[in-house]
Protein backbone atom coordinates (compact mmCIF):
# COMPACT_ATOMS: atom_id res chain seq x y z
CA UNK A 1 0.00 0.00 0.00
CA UNK A 2 1.36 3.42 -0.95
CA UNK A 3 1.00 6.57 1.07
CA UNK A 4 -1.62 9.07 -0.03
CA UNK A 5 -0.42 11.73 -2.44
CA UNK A 6 -1.23 15.36 -1.84
CA UNK A 7 -0.38 18.67 -3.42
CA UNK A 8 1.02 21.40 -1.21
CA UNK A 9 1.09 24.90 -2.65
CA UNK A 10 3.45 27.67 -1.61
CA UNK A 11 3.47 31.28 -2.75
CA UNK A 12 6.64 33.33 -2.73
CA UNK A 13 6.39 37.09 -3.03
CA UNK A 14 9.02 39.76 -2.93
CA UNK A 15 9.28 41.85 0.22
CA UNK A 16 11.29 44.37 -1.78
CA UNK A 17 9.89 46.28 -4.77
CA UNK A 18 8.95 43.86 -7.53
CA UNK A 19 10.47 45.22 -10.73
CA UNK A 20 8.86 42.52 -12.85
CA UNK A 21 5.42 43.40 -11.55
CA UNK A 22 6.13 47.06 -12.19
CA UNK A 23 7.21 46.30 -15.76
CA UNK A 24 4.01 44.30 -16.25
CA UNK A 25 2.02 47.26 -14.93
CA UNK A 26 3.73 49.60 -17.39
CA UNK A 27 3.07 47.32 -20.35
CA UNK A 28 -0.53 46.58 -19.37
CA UNK A 29 -1.19 50.30 -18.98
CA UNK A 30 0.27 50.89 -22.44
CA UNK A 31 -2.14 48.25 -23.74
CA UNK A 32 -5.03 50.23 -22.30
CA UNK A 33 -5.87 47.87 -19.50
CA UNK A 34 -7.19 49.68 -16.47
CA UNK A 35 -4.93 48.52 -13.69
CA UNK A 36 -3.31 50.50 -10.89
CA UNK A 37 -1.20 47.81 -9.27
CA UNK A 38 0.14 44.41 -10.23
CA UNK A 39 0.94 41.73 -7.67
CA UNK A 40 3.09 38.79 -8.72
CA UNK A 41 3.98 35.59 -6.90
CA UNK A 42 5.97 32.49 -7.67
CA UNK A 43 3.80 29.47 -7.03
CA UNK A 44 5.50 26.22 -6.09
CA UNK A 45 3.33 23.14 -6.13
CA UNK A 46 4.84 20.10 -4.51
CA UNK A 47 3.35 16.66 -4.90
CA UNK A 48 4.10 14.84 -1.69
CA UNK A 49 3.71 11.40 -0.26
CA UNK A 50 1.99 11.39 3.08
CA UNK A 51 1.87 14.28 5.48
CA UNK A 52 5.42 15.64 4.96
CA UNK A 53 5.15 17.51 8.23
CA UNK A 54 8.38 19.44 7.92
CA UNK A 55 7.76 20.47 4.33
CA UNK A 56 7.08 24.14 4.98
CA UNK A 57 10.24 24.40 7.04
CA UNK A 58 12.23 22.60 4.37
CA UNK A 59 10.86 24.80 1.59
CA UNK A 60 11.68 27.90 3.60
CA UNK A 61 15.27 26.72 3.86
CA UNK A 62 15.82 26.33 0.09
CA UNK A 63 17.24 29.60 -1.06
CA UNK A 64 16.40 28.94 -4.71
CA UNK A 65 12.75 29.15 -3.61
CA UNK A 66 12.83 31.47 -0.65
CA UNK A 67 15.49 33.94 0.40
CA UNK A 68 14.34 35.34 3.74
CA UNK A 69 16.22 38.56 3.09
CA UNK A 70 13.89 39.48 0.25
CA UNK A 71 11.01 37.01 0.06
CA UNK A 72 7.86 36.19 1.94
CA UNK A 73 6.71 32.58 1.91
CA UNK A 74 3.16 31.47 2.59
CA UNK A 75 1.44 28.16 2.17
CA UNK A 76 -1.81 28.41 0.25
CA UNK A 77 -4.90 26.55 1.45
CA UNK A 78 -5.87 25.59 -2.11
CA UNK A 79 -4.05 24.17 -5.10
CA UNK A 80 -6.04 26.45 -7.38
CA UNK A 81 -5.70 30.21 -8.02
CA UNK A 82 -7.47 32.56 -5.66
CA UNK A 83 -10.39 34.59 -6.92
CA UNK A 84 -9.16 37.37 -9.20
CA UNK A 85 -5.83 35.65 -9.77
CA UNK A 86 -4.38 33.92 -12.82
CA UNK A 87 -1.58 31.39 -12.85
CA UNK A 88 0.58 31.08 -15.95
CA UNK A 89 2.08 27.63 -16.46
CA UNK A 90 3.99 25.87 -19.24
CA UNK A 91 1.65 24.06 -21.62
CA UNK A 92 3.72 20.88 -21.89
CA UNK A 93 5.06 20.69 -18.42
CA UNK A 94 7.40 17.99 -17.23
CA UNK A 95 7.38 18.23 -13.44
CA UNK A 96 10.78 18.60 -11.86
CA UNK A 97 12.02 16.39 -9.07
CA UNK A 98 14.58 18.79 -7.66
CA UNK A 99 15.14 22.50 -7.13
CA UNK A 100 18.61 23.78 -8.02
CA UNK A 101 19.81 20.20 -7.90
CA UNK A 102 18.35 19.58 -4.45
CA UNK A 103 15.67 16.97 -3.93
CA UNK A 104 13.12 17.49 -1.18
CA UNK A 105 12.37 14.51 1.07
CA UNK A 106 8.91 13.13 0.40
CA UNK A 107 8.38 15.27 -2.72
CA UNK A 108 7.86 13.36 -5.94
CA UNK A 109 7.05 16.23 -8.34
CA UNK A 110 7.57 19.98 -8.39
CA UNK A 111 5.63 22.42 -10.56
CA UNK A 112 6.19 26.14 -10.81
CA UNK A 113 3.71 28.78 -11.92
CA UNK A 114 3.62 32.55 -11.95
CA UNK A 115 0.61 34.12 -10.26
CA UNK A 116 -0.66 37.53 -11.35
CA UNK A 117 -3.24 39.68 -9.66
CA UNK A 118 -4.37 42.99 -11.11
CA UNK A 119 -5.79 45.63 -8.78
CA UNK A 120 -7.64 48.85 -9.47
CA UNK A 121 -7.24 52.26 -7.82
CA UNK A 122 -9.23 51.09 -4.83
CA UNK A 123 -7.12 47.98 -4.32
CA UNK A 124 -9.85 45.69 -5.61
CA UNK A 125 -9.44 43.05 -8.28
CA UNK A 126 -10.05 44.41 -11.75
CA UNK A 127 -13.10 43.17 -13.58
CA UNK A 128 -12.78 39.63 -14.97
CA UNK A 129 -13.01 41.02 -18.50
CA UNK A 130 -9.96 43.19 -17.85
CA UNK A 131 -8.05 40.24 -16.42
CA UNK A 132 -9.00 38.21 -19.49
CA UNK A 133 -7.74 40.99 -21.75
CA UNK A 134 -4.47 41.12 -19.83
CA UNK A 135 -4.06 37.37 -20.22
CA UNK A 136 -4.85 37.39 -23.93
CA UNK A 137 -2.74 40.38 -24.86
CA UNK A 138 0.28 39.99 -22.65
CA UNK A 139 0.47 37.73 -19.63
CA UNK A 140 0.16 34.42 -21.47
CA UNK A 141 1.66 33.26 -24.75
CA UNK A 142 -0.73 30.48 -25.71
CA UNK A 143 1.84 28.98 -28.02
CA UNK A 144 3.52 27.40 -25.02
CA UNK A 145 1.68 28.55 -21.91
CA UNK A 146 -1.71 28.07 -20.31
CA UNK A 147 -3.61 30.46 -18.09
CA UNK A 148 -5.28 28.90 -15.05
CA UNK A 149 -8.05 30.81 -13.35
CA UNK A 150 -10.58 29.87 -10.72
CA UNK B 1 22.70 60.77 -51.69
CA UNK B 2 22.98 58.74 -48.55
CA UNK B 3 23.38 54.99 -48.60
CA UNK B 4 20.80 52.60 -47.31
CA UNK B 5 20.75 52.66 -43.56
CA UNK B 6 19.88 50.10 -40.95
CA UNK B 7 18.67 50.81 -37.43
CA UNK B 8 19.96 48.50 -34.72
CA UNK B 9 17.34 48.88 -32.03
CA UNK B 10 18.67 48.86 -28.49
CA UNK B 11 16.48 48.00 -25.51
CA UNK B 12 17.42 48.12 -21.85
CA UNK B 13 19.23 44.82 -21.49
CA UNK B 14 20.39 44.44 -25.10
CA UNK B 15 24.00 43.29 -25.17
CA UNK B 16 24.88 42.46 -28.80
CA UNK B 17 24.32 45.79 -30.48
CA UNK B 18 27.97 46.67 -31.06
CA UNK B 19 29.01 43.45 -32.77
CA UNK B 20 25.80 43.47 -34.80
CA UNK B 21 26.44 47.02 -35.98
CA UNK B 22 30.05 46.12 -36.72
CA UNK B 23 28.94 43.26 -38.96
CA UNK B 24 26.49 45.52 -40.80
CA UNK B 25 29.15 48.17 -41.37
CA UNK B 26 31.60 45.52 -42.53
CA UNK B 27 29.29 44.53 -45.38
CA UNK B 28 28.94 48.10 -46.51
CA UNK B 29 25.71 49.19 -44.91
CA UNK B 30 25.22 52.38 -43.02
CA UNK B 31 23.86 51.75 -39.57
CA UNK B 32 23.12 53.38 -36.28
CA UNK B 33 22.12 52.35 -32.82
CA UNK B 34 18.66 53.63 -31.92
CA UNK B 35 17.54 53.41 -28.33
CA UNK B 36 14.10 52.33 -27.23
CA UNK B 37 13.30 55.84 -26.07
CA UNK B 38 13.75 57.22 -29.60
CA UNK B 39 10.97 55.66 -31.71
CA UNK B 40 10.58 58.88 -33.65
CA UNK B 41 14.04 58.33 -35.15
CA UNK B 42 13.11 55.08 -36.84
CA UNK B 43 11.07 56.44 -39.75
CA UNK B 44 14.09 57.29 -41.88
CA UNK B 45 15.70 53.84 -41.83
CA UNK B 46 15.50 51.32 -44.65
CA UNK B 47 15.79 48.20 -42.50
CA UNK B 48 15.89 47.15 -38.89
CA UNK B 49 17.83 44.71 -36.77
CA UNK B 50 16.75 43.65 -33.31
CA UNK B 51 19.93 42.36 -31.68
CA UNK B 52 20.53 39.86 -28.93
CA UNK B 53 20.58 40.30 -25.19
CA UNK B 54 18.06 40.32 -22.40
CA UNK B 55 15.69 43.17 -23.10
CA UNK B 56 13.90 44.21 -19.94
CA UNK B 57 15.74 41.40 -18.16
CA UNK B 58 13.49 38.87 -19.91
CA UNK B 59 10.78 39.87 -17.45
CA UNK B 60 7.42 38.13 -17.92
CA UNK B 61 8.76 36.21 -20.98
CA UNK B 62 11.81 36.63 -23.17
CA UNK B 63 10.99 39.32 -25.72
CA UNK B 64 7.46 39.92 -24.49
CA UNK B 65 7.90 43.35 -22.94
CA UNK B 66 10.01 44.62 -25.83
CA UNK B 67 7.44 43.36 -28.33
CA UNK B 68 4.92 45.71 -26.75
CA UNK B 69 7.32 48.64 -26.42
CA UNK B 70 6.44 51.83 -28.28
CA UNK B 71 9.66 51.56 -30.26
CA UNK B 72 8.29 48.40 -31.86
CA UNK B 73 5.33 50.26 -33.37
CA UNK B 74 7.37 51.73 -36.25
CA UNK B 75 9.26 48.46 -36.66
CA UNK B 76 5.99 46.56 -37.05
CA UNK B 77 4.66 49.17 -39.47
CA UNK B 78 7.84 48.95 -41.50
CA UNK B 79 7.65 45.17 -41.59
CA UNK B 80 4.07 45.32 -42.79
CA UNK B 81 5.15 47.82 -45.47
CA UNK B 82 7.71 45.33 -46.76
CA UNK B 83 10.90 46.68 -45.22
CA UNK B 84 13.42 44.12 -44.05
CA UNK B 85 13.55 43.22 -40.38
CA UNK B 86 16.03 40.85 -38.82
CA UNK B 87 15.88 39.58 -35.25
CA UNK B 88 18.78 37.74 -33.69
CA UNK B 89 18.39 35.73 -30.48
CA UNK B 90 16.52 38.08 -28.13
CA UNK B 91 15.45 39.95 -31.26
CA UNK B 92 14.06 36.69 -32.63
CA UNK B 93 12.12 36.20 -29.41
CA UNK B 94 10.70 39.72 -29.81
CA UNK B 95 9.60 39.01 -33.38
CA UNK B 96 7.79 35.87 -32.24
CA UNK B 97 6.13 37.69 -29.35
CA UNK B 98 5.16 40.49 -31.75
CA UNK B 99 3.53 37.92 -34.01
CA UNK B 100 5.71 38.96 -36.97
CA UNK B 101 7.07 35.43 -37.25
CA UNK B 102 5.75 33.08 -38.34
CA UNK B 103 3.22 35.80 -38.94
CA UNK B 104 0.25 33.50 -39.20
CA UNK B 105 -1.90 35.44 -36.73
CA UNK B 106 -2.67 39.02 -35.79
CA UNK B 107 0.12 41.35 -34.77
CA UNK B 108 1.11 41.00 -31.12
CA UNK B 109 -0.91 37.80 -30.77
CA UNK B 110 1.86 35.21 -30.92
CA UNK B 111 1.20 31.83 -32.48
CA UNK B 112 4.67 30.49 -31.69
CA UNK B 113 7.43 31.21 -29.22
CA UNK B 114 11.07 30.68 -28.53
CA UNK B 115 10.42 29.05 -25.19
CA UNK B 116 12.78 27.90 -22.42
CA UNK B 117 15.31 25.34 -23.58
CA UNK B 118 14.40 21.71 -23.00
CA UNK B 119 17.40 21.47 -20.68
CA UNK B 120 15.98 24.20 -18.47
CA UNK B 121 19.36 25.89 -18.66
CA UNK B 122 21.09 28.69 -20.50
CA UNK B 123 23.28 27.13 -23.20
CA UNK B 124 26.18 28.60 -25.14
CA UNK B 125 27.43 26.33 -27.91
CA UNK B 126 28.92 26.77 -31.35
CA UNK B 127 26.51 25.57 -34.02
CA UNK B 128 25.88 25.57 -37.74
CA UNK B 129 22.52 26.35 -39.26
CA UNK B 130 21.29 25.46 -42.73
CA UNK B 131 18.83 27.24 -44.94
CA UNK B 132 15.78 24.98 -44.84
CA UNK B 133 13.67 26.71 -47.48
CA UNK B 134 14.18 27.70 -51.09
CA UNK B 135 16.23 30.90 -51.42
CA UNK B 136 13.21 32.57 -53.03
CA UNK B 137 11.44 32.17 -49.72
CA UNK B 138 13.88 34.50 -47.93
CA UNK B 139 14.28 37.72 -49.90
CA UNK B 140 15.62 39.16 -46.63
CA UNK B 141 18.78 37.18 -47.45
CA UNK B 142 19.05 38.06 -51.14
CA UNK B 143 21.21 35.74 -53.19
CA UNK B 144 21.73 33.14 -50.50
CA UNK B 145 22.49 29.77 -52.03
CA UNK B 146 20.29 26.71 -51.51
CA UNK B 147 21.13 24.77 -48.34
CA UNK B 148 23.60 27.47 -47.28
CA UNK B 149 25.37 26.59 -44.03
CA UNK B 150 26.15 29.42 -41.64
CA UNK B 151 28.28 29.09 -38.49
CA UNK B 152 27.04 30.85 -35.39
CA UNK B 153 26.97 30.75 -31.63
CA UNK B 154 23.78 29.60 -29.95
CA UNK B 155 23.71 31.44 -26.66
CA UNK B 156 20.32 31.48 -25.03
CA UNK B 157 18.09 30.10 -22.34
CA UNK B 158 14.92 30.42 -24.40
CA UNK B 159 15.52 29.18 -27.93
CA UNK B 160 13.22 26.21 -28.26
CA UNK B 161 10.58 26.73 -30.90
CA UNK B 162 7.24 25.87 -29.34
CA UNK B 163 3.77 26.01 -30.81
CA UNK B 164 0.62 23.91 -30.87
CA UNK B 165 0.82 20.90 -33.21
CA UNK B 166 -1.36 22.44 -35.92
CA UNK B 167 0.76 25.58 -35.94
CA UNK B 168 3.97 23.57 -36.14
CA UNK B 169 2.51 21.71 -39.10
CA UNK B 170 1.68 25.01 -40.75
CA UNK B 171 5.16 26.38 -40.05
CA UNK B 172 6.69 23.39 -41.79
CA UNK B 173 4.17 23.12 -44.61
CA UNK B 174 4.19 26.80 -45.54
CA UNK B 175 7.92 27.29 -45.39
CA UNK B 176 8.23 29.38 -42.26
CA UNK B 177 11.09 27.25 -40.90
CA UNK B 178 13.93 29.21 -42.43
CA UNK B 179 16.90 27.56 -40.73
CA UNK B 180 17.55 24.24 -39.04
CA UNK B 181 20.47 23.11 -36.92
CA UNK B 182 23.08 21.10 -38.79
CA UNK B 183 26.70 20.05 -38.64
CA UNK B 184 29.43 21.84 -40.58
CA UNK B 185 28.72 19.68 -43.60
CA UNK B 186 25.06 20.56 -43.62
CA UNK B 187 23.70 17.35 -42.18
CA UNK B 188 20.71 18.13 -39.98
CA UNK B 189 21.32 17.44 -36.30
CA UNK B 190 19.18 17.62 -33.19
CA UNK B 191 18.72 21.14 -31.92
CA UNK B 192 20.78 21.71 -28.77
CA UNK B 193 17.81 23.41 -27.14
CA UNK B 194 15.14 20.84 -28.05
CA UNK B 195 13.59 23.16 -30.63
CA UNK B 196 10.53 21.80 -32.43
CA UNK B 197 11.22 20.95 -36.08
CA UNK B 198 14.92 21.49 -35.25
CA UNK B 199 14.16 25.08 -36.10
CA UNK B 200 16.84 27.69 -35.62
CA UNK B 201 15.00 30.45 -37.45
CA UNK B 202 11.58 31.50 -38.72
CA UNK B 203 10.53 33.67 -41.62
CA UNK B 204 7.22 35.33 -42.29
CA UNK B 205 5.05 34.64 -45.32
CA UNK B 206 6.41 37.56 -47.34
CA UNK B 207 10.01 36.67 -46.51
CA UNK B 208 10.99 40.15 -45.33
CA UNK B 209 11.07 39.35 -41.59
CA UNK B 210 13.55 36.79 -40.33
CA UNK B 211 14.10 35.59 -36.78
CA UNK B 212 17.19 33.54 -36.04
CA UNK B 213 18.20 32.29 -32.62
CA UNK B 214 21.96 31.64 -33.01
CA UNK B 215 24.25 34.63 -33.45
CA UNK B 216 25.98 34.87 -36.86
CA UNK B 217 27.53 38.16 -35.78
CA UNK B 218 29.47 36.26 -33.14
CA UNK B 219 31.13 34.16 -35.84
CA UNK B 220 31.79 37.02 -38.22
CA UNK B 221 35.57 37.01 -37.81
CA UNK B 222 38.00 34.12 -37.78
CA UNK B 223 39.06 34.68 -34.17
CA UNK B 224 35.45 33.98 -33.16
CA UNK B 225 35.15 30.75 -35.12
CA UNK B 226 35.47 27.38 -33.49
CA UNK B 227 37.69 25.20 -35.63
CA UNK B 228 41.29 24.88 -36.74
CA UNK B 229 41.11 28.12 -38.72
CA UNK B 230 40.94 30.06 -35.48
CA UNK B 231 43.90 28.23 -34.01
CA UNK B 232 45.90 28.71 -37.20
CA UNK B 233 45.25 32.44 -37.03
CA UNK B 234 46.69 32.85 -33.55
CA UNK B 235 49.42 35.45 -33.53
CA UNK B 236 48.44 36.75 -36.96
CA UNK B 237 46.15 39.72 -36.53
CA UNK B 238 45.28 39.95 -40.20
CA UNK B 239 44.25 36.31 -40.35
CA UNK B 240 42.41 36.48 -37.04
CA UNK B 241 40.38 39.44 -38.25
CA UNK B 242 39.58 37.90 -41.62
CA UNK B 243 35.85 37.40 -42.23
CA UNK B 244 34.41 34.13 -41.00
CA UNK B 245 31.30 32.30 -42.17
CA UNK B 246 28.85 34.40 -40.19
CA UNK B 247 29.66 37.48 -42.22
CA UNK B 248 28.09 35.83 -45.29
CA UNK B 249 24.75 36.02 -43.55
CA UNK B 250 25.11 39.78 -43.32
CA UNK B 251 26.35 40.06 -46.91
CA UNK B 252 23.08 38.53 -48.08
CA UNK B 253 21.11 40.81 -45.76
CA UNK B 254 22.99 43.79 -47.22
CA UNK B 255 22.11 42.73 -50.76
CA UNK B 256 18.48 42.57 -49.69
CA UNK B 257 18.53 45.98 -48.05
CA UNK B 258 20.21 47.47 -51.13
CA UNK B 259 17.49 45.82 -53.20
CA UNK B 260 20.03 44.03 -55.33
CA UNK B 261 18.33 41.43 -57.47
CA UNK B 262 19.93 38.01 -57.00
CA UNK B 263 21.70 36.70 -60.08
Amino acid sequence: MTAATATRTFAVTLAIPDNEAFTALETLSRLGIGVARVVRADIWQLEVDGAADDLAKTVASIEAIHNPNKHRLAERPSDRPASGEVWIAPRDEAPATAVAGRTIPGVRAIRRRTAWRLLDDDGRDVAPTELDRAIETFLCNPAFQVAITT
Amino acid sequence: MRGVSVAVVVFPGTNSEDETLRALLAVGLDGELVHWSQPERLARFDAFVLPGGFAYEDRIRAGAVAAHDAVMDPVIEAAQAGKFVLGICNGAQMLAEAGLVPGTGPVRRPTAAFAPNASGRFQSVHVHVKLAVAPERVPVLAGIEPNAVIPAWASHGDGRLAAPPDELARIERDGHRAFVYCDRDGNEVDAPNGSALNAAGLVNREGNVLAIMPHPERDAWTYQHLDASRDAARGDARAALAPSGGIRFFEHFARAVRREVPA
